[in-house]
């Protein structure tokens, strides 16, 4: 099975950053995909994501309203929107990973 | 902690009368303020207002969640309110909201009760909970509904 790990955060951490996790998690059980969601939420991190979660992954999306550090996602095609999109559109996040049409992202640094 | 640590049935309304975003803001707040969770009514306004001012917290799927941590809550609650002629939330998703969570928590304090609201925001994205919700015909059947934690 596929994997794709996300990344899920907004600013104040306790609502939007599950939901957002929760339709991710959700709908890569619809499509068949297997999805590991990091929540950065007031809690803390929670599900941090390995590097072989990464390693294993064919891409990752960040649904996040805060900044988040990507240098570990380097080489990885990485889909990066605002949290919402995460709650609306789990499935066209999904999918355009899926078809393959996503670029590796490459870390610079600041 | 457990959600029943943060909602009681005096901070369930079934029947929400708001017709505007602001009034079902208003609505939910003197729940709070009726149980003596909110000290300042104005204040706690204030930080919820200054939250919404970032990007409107109805996220769609008929729900809005306006919250804040404010210095105005004295104890980490949940107020549940309902409408269902729906109520225009600048959703997402640009649908009304009928089901509405204000979540108060104070500035400082714990965080064992953020475990209870984020199994809350999921368990929220499931439409069979959603519907469960929607057809409670009493302030006992939804706080039951609140309460029953997966």
């Amino acid at each position: 099975m596929k994997k794709i790990v996300c990344v899920t955060a907004c600013p104040t951490g306790i609502a939007h950053t599950y939901m957002a996790a929760e339709m991710l998690e959700n709908a890569g059980k619809s499509l068949g995909v297997t999805i590991t969601c990091e929540t950065n939420g007031s809690i803390g991190v929670e599900n941090r994501l390995t590097t072989q979660d990464i390693d294993e992954s064919i891409g990752v999306i960040i649904a996040s309203d805060i900044r988040i550090d990507k240098k570990r996602f380097h080489g990885k095609p990485l889909i990066e929107v605002p949290i919402y999109k995460g709650i609306q559109e789990p499935f066209k996040l999904i999918q355009t990973l899926l078809d393959g049409h996503v670029k590796p992202y490459q870390y610079h640094e600041d | 902690m457990v959600m029943k640590e943060l909602i009681n049935l005096s901070l369930i309304n079934l029947t929400l009368k708001a017709k505007t975003k602001q009034d079902a803001i208003e609505e939910l707040a003197t729940l709070l303020l009726d149980q003596d969770i909110v000290d300042d009514f104005k204040g706690f306004l204030d930080d919820i207002y200054a939250r919404e001012a970032i990007f409107s917290t109805g996220i769609g799927y008929g729900i809005a969640i306006p919250h804040a941590k404010s210095k105005h809550v004295k104890k980490p609650s949940v107020a549940f309110a309902r409408s269902d002629e729906g109520v225009w939330f600048d959703a997402m998703d640009s649908k009304n909201a009928n089901l509405f969570f204000m979540i108060a928590m104070p500035e400082d304090g714990t965080n064992a009760h953020l475990k209870v609201l984020a199994m809350l925001s999921r368990k929220l994205m499931h439409e069979s909970f959603r519907e469960a919700l929607l057809e409670a015909k009493t302030n006992e059947e939804a706080l039951a509904l609140l309460e029953t934690m997966s």
